[in-house]
């Protein structure tokens, strides 16, 4: 048994699994949630009794049909698509580790490609309002130790990340907070109730549409002290839990995506700037995969901005806040993301008619590998290969290889398919 | 009174799922009552003979069978492990689980998560059952997928 292994399930990163390991098979894995279980054993999220099939060899398609083929003959076929592209796309890698994320940004950087985080809608708004605000920061186990308030806005950490609540915002006991959910106020806001309204008091239903609203009239309140001109159901209820806080933390889900996120990412960021002029409180989003926010701090580092950075624009780099126009991507590769899982179905319809080659680096067979010219089986992080992924309070962690596999570990992929790049253009 | 770890060196252990559950399910069931060892259609195999009446000396007469324990519905249960949290006699008695991290193998614990859902380790160290069944329903209570039933 290997004890005290990382969990690469969600963003909290869990550090306290054991893990029961045969030969090179896991058998049993203690201490994890239904999220984490999917990586370790392979079984589909929120469905462990399912398994989820594993790639093992690299797939090229040809007249629609898969054929397993060579390492290198695979190679051979995404490089062409490389060489050919014109407006080529990069997109995913926030379920990658932070090696791969620094050899795709490479890659993209040589491919002259556009760099797009899977979660962008959701994540970079948080990192502009940060740069902007300059929030304080805490790492999870102060929250754990201190927090006397928390609030969940557009989130429910039992789906997003299930031991969110019992390790660091709820149930957790720590050094001032030895009475766990009993001493904390724990307040949520939503457009439909979950789960999380079992241990919410208050729980804030709103309409869809009324974040805004309930954000000025907490601004107004808090802020300005006025009452403001419309008021959403529920807002004094929230004045008064933060105006009690003496250690508070908002932590905001991808619910915000669903609706004006830079303005709302703005607004939360605002309130927090003048509540920490009065007591500790800080804002986090509630990454759900392992690696996000991972990737935004390498986009800051080598870019200077959060948001998706197009390497191939006519005027040098620039960063784009909004969404791709998929019109114009003429070739995609796709790693540490289910793509095809996540748009339209006339989206996808849209990039069959027009043929855009898909290269697709994945440990698992899912709906973007099954449309895919080529596919590249990989090693998966932290179990089979050692890699580094930041915790979503920005603490970088190592993670540990448990078991051995013949997979290439996917930044030695990417940095292969930028070799082809090198060679081709003399670069 | 037998625990669901004695019970289950005497049963299979393979998950063959004949009886429509695991092997651990099937000893917190037969420590409750609710089955008898003679449900397990691999130990009538003569591989497995004389365990059926090894297991009807531990469990003891029926008399002696727990009046209260838990259910774990393993469709429901996503594994947040709030129930090892917030259980009454971690919270005495494991620091690990009373602080949120999970249990270390050593501990002795009435519950933990494996494989993304909460199994039964210990039902005999329960509050319900060496104090007061009326007095403790914390893991049921803050369950938020309403996985655990209390008998």
């Amino acid at each position: 048994m290997i004890e005290s292994v990382i969990c690469t399930g969600c963003g909290c990163l869990c550090d306290d699994l054991d893990v029961t390991v045969e030969g090179d098979r896991v058998i049993e894995v203690a201490n994890v949630c239904l999220w984490g279980v999917n990586k370790f054993i392979a079984t589909k999220k929120f469905h462990s009794k399912k398994d989820r099939r594993r790639l093992l060899a690299p797939q090229v398609r040809r007249k629609g049909r898969a054929f397993d083929i060579s390492y290198d003959a695979a190679l051979e076929e995404a490089g062409k698509i490389l060489i050919q592209a014109r407006r080529p796309l990069v997109y995913g890698l926030t379920n990658n580790g932070s090696w791969a994320q620094e050899a795709a940004l490479r890659l993209a950087r040589r491919w002259q490609a556009r760099l797009e985080p899977g979660d962008l809608a959701f994540m970079a708004p948080y990192y502009e309002a940060l740069a902007r605000h300059g929030l304080y920061w805490t790492p999870l186990e102060e929250i754990r130790d201190e927090a006397d308030t928390i609030l969940f806005w557009g989130a429910n950490p039992i789906h997003s990340c299930p031991r969110h609540v019992v390790r660091y915002s709820v149930f957790s006991r720590g050094r001032f907070t030895e009475r766990g959910a009993e001493e904390r106020q724990i307040a949520a806001v939503d457009i439909y109730p979950t789960e999380t309204a079992k241990f919410c008091k208050p729980f804030i239903q709103i309409d869809p549409g009324q974040e805004l609203e309930l954000l000025q009239g907490l601004a107004a309140h808090l802020i300005e002290g006025q009452e403001p001109p419309k008021r959403v159901k529920g807002t004094k209820k929230l004045v008064k839990l933060l105006s009690e806080a003496s250690f508070g933390a908002i932590f905001v889900g991808r619910g915000v995506s669903y609706g004006p996120a830079r303005k709302l990412w703005e607004g939360l960021a605002r309130l927090v700037v003048w509540l920490n002029t009065r007591v500790p409180f800080s804002l986090f989003p509630l990454a759900s995969d392992f690696n996000s926010v991972g990737l935004y701090h390498l986009l800051l580092r080598e870019t200077g901005s959060p948001y998706a950075p197009d390497f191939g624009a006519a005027s040098g780099l620039s960063s784009h806040p909004t969404p791709v126009d998929w019109r114009e991507v003429d070739a995609l590769l796709v790693t540490g993301a289910d793509l095809f899982w996540f748009m339209s179905e006339d989206q996808v319809q849209a990039l069959k008619e027009r043929r855009v080659p898909i290269i697709v680096l994945s440990p698992f067979a899912n709906r973007t590998t099954a449309k895919a010219q080529v596919v590249f089986p990989v090693a998966l992080s932290g179990i089979e290969t050692e890699e580094v992924a930041y915790r979503m309070d920005g603490l970088p962690v190592e993670l540990q290889k448990l078991i051995s596999t013949p997979l290439r570990p996917d930044h030695q992929v990417l940095a292969d398919l930028e070799q082809i790049l090198g060679g081709s253009t003399g670069g | 009174m037998a625990t669901v770890e004695e019970v289950l060196e005497f049963l299979p252990r393979t998950d063959c799922g004949q009886c429509g559950m695991t092997c651990a399910e099937f000893a917190a069931l037969l420590v409750s009552r609710d089955l008898s060892p003679e449900d397990c259609p691999v130990l009538h195999e003569p591989e497995y003979a004389g365990f059926i009446e090894a297991l009807h000396e531990i469990l003891g007469p029926a008399e002696a069978a727990i009046t209260a324990g838990m259910l774990i519905d393993q469709d429901k249960c996503n594994g947040c492990g709030i129930c090892v949290a917030v259980c009454e006699y971690h919270l005495g008695n494991c620091d690990e689980a009373r602080l949120g991290r999970g249990p270390r193998p050593q501990d002795k614990v009435v519950f933990h998560v494996v494989n993304g859902t909460a199994v039964v380790v210990h039902q005999e160290l329960c509050t319900r059952l060496v104090q007061a069944a009326e007095k403790c329903n914390k893991c049921a209570d803050h369950c938020p997928t309403g996985a655990i039933t209390l008998v």
